[in-house]
């Protein structure tokens, strides 16, 4: 009921053992040079040039191979060059575990499929941005995910609205938000009106009847639901080659006028109706 | 009975481990720390057999207190619960640190159960 990795699936599945998985990914790590190593294998670079890099990259938070491109050490069709290799002689896990005798070929093509069709249904699919914007793929799959969340993991039924960019926040009854960075940096919020504060409490703690619950428990619930949608969020997006590291959640207290974005960003939001007027909104607030 | 700690800042997600874990009638529910520091305290105090912990934590995370726990307490078998079991650098990072497995969240109590007892 997640976005996984395809070893975790298998190690899940009970079709190979954390030992075969650990020597799997060492022979991985043996194989699969990283971007300075292959320049080097390749003849673009020295290793005194990746050493100058890597001491540039402490002042200046950029990969090594565009800190490469910037530094004048390699042209930017070298490193095209370097990256099309890496993809090109990359070892699979899967081929791995085959390589390492834990699986046959026959076994990785049948439990490839397998793990497509589990996780078919976290392909994105329909979402329409109000514009072009850096990094749109991110932007819609984090929604697309945020829905398909919402239908599994709280049984809502509901209506996404258009989708807006704005500069201002409206006011909602709770606010929770996660902070990521990484290849993206963006914070993801969630509003959500009272009644459906409750939805999500009963979804996440298994509870029929929630009313006795304290406040801290029932915003707790809703920071964990968007734990959960933002973890799927970075595995989703590490798939498509974008890492992202996320911090723990946390809740916002947004005044009833509602909030301004600061000026540096701007906010996707998307507005989600429930049934009886109960009304959440996804917010990506992301840098211009 | 095994005795089973909880490690997470989540209280509910704390409060669906420890229903899972009492239900089952095979393990024993020794408390629940908030984050990896009272991990270690708690580990060191409760002597518990296994230990369910997430990773995105604030203070000590998870990969961080896994790395003290294995050294501390060579007997103690972890599992990691976390949102964050789909990425892959994650996952391998945790099962090289010496994670008997990663159950990814959102979790099913079967699941969990079924990990548990295979430990």
């Amino acid at each position: 009921m997640a976005v996984k990795f395809f070893g975790q699936f298998l190690v899940e599945k009970g079709v190979v053992t954390r030992d075969d998985l650990l020597k799997a990914m060492d022979l991985q790590e043996r194989k699969n040079l990283k971007l300075g190593e292959m320049a080097m294998a390749m003849g673009y670079v020295t290793e005194a040039d990746i050493n100058r890099a890597h001491n540039a990259q402490l002042s200046k938070d950029i990969r090594l191979g565009d800190m490469l491109v910037e530094m004048g050490i390699m042209t930017a069709e070298q490193l095209a060059d370097v990256i099309t290799r890496q993809k090109n002689t990359h070892l699979y896990i899967g081929e791995a575990l085959v390589l390492v005798n834990a699986i046959t070929s026959e076994q990785l093509q049948e439990h490839l499929d397998a793990f497509k069709a589990d996780q078919a249904d976290y392909a994105v699919s329909g979402i329409e941005l109000p514009m072009e914007l850096a990094n749109s793929p991110l932007w819609e799959m984090a929604a697309d995910l945020t829905f398909k969340m919402i239908t599994r993991v709280l049984g809502l039924q509901y209506r996404v609205g258009k989708c807006r960019l704005d500069a201002h926040i409206a006011h909602n009854f709770m606010f929770a938000a996660i902070d990521l960075s990484g290849d993206a940096s963006f914070r993801y919020l969630l509003s959500v009106s009272e009644g459906l504060q409750k939805t999500i409490a009963k979804a996440i703690l298994h509870e029929d009847e929630v009313d006795g619950e304290p406040v801290e428990v029932l915003e707790d619930t809703v920071m964990e639901f968007i734990n959960i949608v933002c973890g799927n969020v970075a595995a989703k997006s590490s798939q498509m080659g974008k890492i992202l590291n996320i911090e723990p959640p946390l809740t916002i207290d947004v005044p009833a006028a509602g909030l301004e974005v600061p000026q540096d960003y701007v906010a996707l939001c998307f507005p989600i109706h429930a049934a009886e007027g109960e009304r959440m909104e996804l917010i990506l607030q992301i840098p211009r | 009975m095994q005795k089973v700690l909880v490690v997470d800042d989540s209280l509910s997600v704390a409060r669906q481990l420890q229903k899972i874990i009492e239900g089952a009638g095979d393990f024993t529910f020794v408390g629940h720390a908030k984050n990896g520091a009272e991990a270690i305290k708690m580990n060191h105090s409760e002597n518990p057999d296994i230990i369910c912990m997430d990773m995105n934590m604030p203070g000590m995370d998870g990969l961080t207190a896994l790395r003290s726990l294995t050294v501390l307490d060579k007997d103690v078998k972890v599992v990691m619960v976390t949102s964050l079991g789909g990425v892959g650098d994650k996952f391998a990072e945790a099962i090289k640190l010496g994670a008997r497995n990663v159950i990814s969240k959102p979790f099913e109590a079967e699941n969990v159960l079924k990990v548990l007892r295979e430990l």
